[in-house]
């Protein structure tokens, strides 16, 4: 695909991205302050309870307590991260049912993957190689599959991917927000040629797609 | 004193020592540097296709070399670097720490070390054919199948995996045997030392793993050598692969993390000077851990488009198997709470090690999650975080518990000085080589350039300059531990107060590890003497045969793929050095006492031989499971009668049940004494089992008359499969008795020494078993 730098990268695209947006911020503040509070406490108790100086010869190691500790502190701190996991399970089951439940209407496209490419079959027969063309505003559902060896179809700036398996066709969908031009690049190593199997995704109006696509011999309607 | 001084073997400095040793603390430090020497090899690979990702658009590598690179770095860190170097430690530490003189089976253990060696000298050897291993530790299918990729070196990387998980499996058996077996009087599992836990929990775990591994890599053989079709079928081949790779997969994370927990938690209470916090609670969390940790593989399938329903329960299982190692972190810093914490080098990397690895669990809880791993799924995210668990929480925690018992190893002291420097350029070159990498988290993995404008040049440079910094930070530790080792201040026996068993001896301990029997008391440690107790026979030290076994399996792999007549030589050379191993008489002497819970009444090599026979179930149960699988995802099937001749089935039923009956005659014979009985039951099982073998052999020739092969369908391929694998293993049996009846001929196995054909009959009831199962499977239903 070259050098175009007319690719976006980094820009609220899609349906999918805001839902993916959304949970990993939730994972991300949660787990920036677990980790950050953890190891700030290790660093606590390590600097506080330090005795200067390495170990000298002949320093006796007291004989553990009589009482041996129960672990109850255990059960607190697991407890509450145990909520905090719940959290997450729930925040990713919502995202997960929406990622997973593509809405009526739109278009179906079937992916092929292929040592190394990708080609897309459009409702009219119509197979384009390496660049997907799609119109705004519209579910697209997408059924990725390969004809060789096992590959994974990722749209970047979507944040969603499938396997693209030899015998079965999995299904991922978006609802894409903004014209531009998207990268695609296969995210299972497949063979020599997979950090260049590349495409394009090429988001366009409604009436610029209707063009192009009946002028490839389809009509939408 | 009963046992040998060191002078009865050949000195430390003679080759011959290392060649023929079964000594653990020996075979330990072989362990250790030859581990050592592949994290060499995998990291340098890894240094050179770092330099290729240094900027964009670079051409330093072809995608071919970089692809090889790549998963021979994985293969090699994971199985020829983590998993030794930890069973390094253990091979040294664990019967010091138990009260052991050694292993259970010492020939057996130098026979897993020459097996690894020889197989990481296989790995390296397939690199200069054609091509090795080039899509992925994770040998995906189909791109795993000769169609795809039909180089010699990946037949020859394939082989080579299977001796290393030969080499597991012998390991696995003999560290259980030893740690339930080989306790000092005393030495309960309640108080047994954490490493020691660590290993018992990880063989434990490595018993169910690798078998399925074993299963599927005898697959691709099978696909790679004999046209089967498994893994291309797309009847779910590929899926098929997924699951069992992950089933082991997933685990062999633990099994390789468990072992550096296991020494951080020997660390901290020596350091801390605190006995460690809810040590209970912390043996648990890690058999908690063990167990779900084989119920949560789907979640390196979220994407390979498995029911939905399911893709939930393991985000469940996974988020769930992050809270055992919640509980270990909480109780290490609850024990850190009130020390007295001496900041030696062995505590100091025992932290680096726990805050990698926190970071690494906290964003593995982001794969966990199955809306976020579309996402994440193959990109550099997860390669951050799987360095942060295993190089990071695994290696550095292994490593910390080098430092703890390099002491106790060498009788030196390390150089503390280039210990913290270690630590130091350790953790910043981690963090500048891997955080980078969750920066640029969206790149896919394993892609050998990337293009300029996608803003990722940036932190690829970074990542490349920290591994360059934590490649520096190894050359420190080489360095320190080889000047150490032969000038640093003699250490002593106990430098750091350690409260096991293994400080209460001498550094380095002397070749029997103890004088006398230790014994574990309410005050501390005993130490028996034991003289004038009656040993009527040397216990042997030295044997050559693993060694030479080991030379023969390399030969043997070499001429499978390059050379028929070199194939044959290697395999009859292979075949005397295992029937020197038979013969040579190989002295141990069992402790008479011992803890033993909980099997007080097995003897030990029955013990051994039932944990091999675990395996063994586990090894068909996968095959048979992948048979149930792929007969479940194809369309049609045909009706039991119309391929697979019911009569050939039954005949075969009938010939091994009464096999069975002659193998229980000929142990009954052999313990009344009676020779020409048991001749006979011997014999007659042979001649049955051969029988098996005869009538198999004319059902095989008949169905690829009729067109049924390996490679016609599914149903063929499942079928000479499964029952190919039960016939070797008759076969195997059948080799067994001619020469259990050479020596029976010769007056062996009576009365009293009636075991060995006691062992034989559990074998020959186990493959009776299979194919009990085998019949209805492959011809009534
Ligand atoms: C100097 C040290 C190291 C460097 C620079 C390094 C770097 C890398 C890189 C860049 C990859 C490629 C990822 C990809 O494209 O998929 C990789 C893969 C891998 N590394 Fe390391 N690594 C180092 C040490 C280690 C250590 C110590 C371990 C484990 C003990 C390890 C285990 C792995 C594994 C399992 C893979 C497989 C990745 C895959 O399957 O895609 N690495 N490493
Ligand atoms: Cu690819
Ligand atoms: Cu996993």
């Amino acid at each position: 695909m070259g050098a175009e730098s007319d690719v976006r990268w980094r820009l609220v695209v899609s349906t999918t991205f805001e839902v993916f947006n959304d949970l990993f911020n939730l994972f991300w503040i949660l787990g920036t302050a677990v980790t950050i509070l953890v190891i700030g406490y290790i660093l606590y108790n390590v600097i506080k309870y330090r005795d200067r100086g390495v170990m000298e010869d002949g320093a006796q190691v007291e004989s553990p307590p009589k009482k041996q500790d129960k672990g109850l502190k255990l059960l607190l701190s697991t407890s509450l991260s145990a909520i905090l996991l719940l959290v997450l399970i729930f925040g990713t089951f919502g995202a997960v049912d929406y990622l997973d439940n593509p809405p009526p209407g739109g278009i179906d496209l079937k992916v092929i993957g292929y040592q190394w490419g990708w080609k897309f079959v459009y409702p009219n027969g119509y197979i384009a190689t390496g660049e997907l063309r799609v119109p705004r505003d519209q579910v697209i559902r997408l059924w990725v599959t390969s004809e060789d060896v096992f590959h994974n179809f990722g749209i970047l700036s979507y944040h969603i991917k499938t396997d693209a398996i030899p015998g079965q066709a999995n299904l991922i969908w978006f609802t894409a927000r903004e014209k531009g031009e998207y990268l695609i690049q296969c995210f299972e190593l497949c063979g020599a040629g997979h950090a260049f199997m590349i495409a394009k995704l090429v988001v366009m109006d409604t009436e610029e797609f209707n063009a192009w696509y009946s002028s490839v011999g389809g009509r939408r309607g | 004193m009963v046992g040998v001084a060191e002078h009865e073997v050949p000195p430390a400095w003679s080759v011959k020592r290392w060649l023929t040793t079964t000594n653990h603390k020996d075979i330990g430090i072989l362990y250790i540097v030859t581990s050592l020497f592949f994290l060499v090899v995998a990291g340098l690979l890894a240094l050179i296709f770092r330099i290729q990702l240094f900027a964009p658009n670079l051409n330093f590598l072809s995608a071919n070399s970089f692809n090889q690179m790549v998963s021979i770095h994985g293969l090699m860190m994971i199985l020829w670097f983590l998993s030794p170097f930890a069973f390094g430690l253990a091979n040294y530490v664990v019967p010091l720490q138990i009260g052991a003189r050694d292993l259970a089976f010492p020939r057996l253990n130098a026979l897993s070390y020459w097996l690894y060696a020889f197989s990481g000298v296989a790995l390296v050897v397939s690199f200069f054919q054609q091509s090795t291993i080039d899509f992925g530790w994770t040998l995906y299918a189909p791109i795993n199948t000769a169609q795809f990729s039909p180089y010699v070196g990946v037949n020859t990387g394939g082989l080579a995996l299977l001796l290393l998980v030969t080499s597991v499996t012998i390991s696995t058996v003999n560290f259980l045997v030893t740690i339930i077996y080989l306790r000092a009087p005393g030495m309960k599992l309640r108080n047994m030392p954490m490493f020691s836990w660590s290993i018992l929990i990880t063989v434990a775990m490595m018993l169910f793993a690798f078998p399925p591994l074993l299963a599927a890599i005898l697959m691709l053989v099978a696909d790679r050598a004999l046209n089967t079709i498994f893994f291309v079928a797309p009847e779910g081949g590929a899926i098929l692969w997924d699951h069992l790779f992950w089933f082991f997969g997933h685990p062999e994370v633990y099994i390789v993390l468990f072992p550096a927990i296991g020494a951080i938690c020997d660390v901290i209470p020596t350091f801390t000077r605190r006995p460690l916090y809810g040590r209970t609670w912390i043996i648990g969390a890690m058999i908690a851990a063990a167990v779900i940790s084989f119920t949560v593989w789907g979640h390196h399938m979220f994407n390979t488009g498995i029911n939905p329903d399911v893709r939930k329960a393991f985000t469940v299982t996974t988020i769930a198997v992050s809270l055992p190692f919640d509980v270990m972190v909480f109780a290490f810093i609850y024990t850190f709470a009130k020390g007295r914490i001496k900041l030696n080098t062995p505590f100091l990397i025992t932290l680096e090690a726990i805050f990698l690895f926190i970071i690494g669990g906290v964003t593995g809880v982001f794969l966990a999650s199955v809306a976020l791993d579309y996402a994440l799924r193959g990109t550099y995210w997860v390669v951050a975080h799987f360095h942060y668990v295993m190089a990071g929480g695994a290696a550095i925690g292994l490593i910390s518990g080098l430092f703890y018992w390099f002491p106790k190893m060498t009788g030196r002291m390390f150089n503390e000085k280039l210990g913290r420097a270690f630590f130091i350029v350790s953790f910043a070159g981690f963090n500048l080589l891997y955080f980078s990498m969750f920066i640029v988290w969206e790149m896919p993995r394993r892609v050998v350039t990337y293009l300029p404008e996608t803003g990722w040049g940036f932190w690829n440079t970074m990542a490349t300059v920290g591994g360059f910094i934590f490649g520096l930070s190894f050359l420190i530790l080489f360095w320190d531990l080889l000047r150490s080792a032969l000038y640093g201040t003699p250490a002593g026996p106990n430098p750091w107060n350690g409260t096991t068993l293994e400080w209460a001896i001498p550094s380095p301990p002397p070749f029997q590890n103890y004088e006398g029997q230790p014994v574990v008391t309410e005050e501390g440690f005993k130490f028996v003497s034991m003289n004038g107790a009656p040993h009527v026979e040397h216990e042997s030290h030295m044997s050559p045969w693993p060694f030479l076994i080991g030379l023969a399996t390399l030969a043997f792999v070499i001429g499978f793929t390059t050379n028929f007549y070199f194939f044959l030589a290697a395999s009859v050379f292979g075949l005397v050095t295992l029937l020197g191993l038979v013969r040579e008489r190989f002295v141990v002497h069992d402790p008479k006492l011992g803890e033993r819970w909980p099997f007080l009444n097995i003897e030990k090599v029955k013990l051994g031989f039932w944990t091999f026979l675990a395996s063994e179930v586990v090894l068909f149960g996968t095959v048979i499971s992948c048979y149930v699988y792929l007969r479940f995802n194809s369309s049609a099937w045909p009706a039991p009668g119309t391929i697979f001749n019911i009569e050939h089935g039954a005949v075969n039923t009938f010939i091994l049940l009464s096999s069975s009956f002659t193998a229980v005659l000929a142990l009954l014979a052999s313990k009344v004494g009676n020779k020409p009985a048991l001749i006979g039951g011997l014999a007659g099982t042979l001649a049955l089992g051969a029988a098996f073998l005869v009538n198999k052999f004319m059902e095989w020739r008949e169905l690829f008359d009729h067109g049924v092969t390996f490679s016609s369908s599914l149903p063929g391929t499942t079928f000479f499969f499964t029952t190919g694998l039960h016939g070797a293993h008759v076969t195997a049996g059948l080799i067994v008795l001619v020469f259990l009846i050479y020596r029976a001929f010769k007056g062996w196995y009576l009365k009293h020494n009636h075991e060995t054909i006691e062992y034989f009959g559990l074998y020959w009831h186990f493959v009776d078993i299979v194919w009990v199962f085998l019949f209805p499977l492959f011809y009534m239903i």
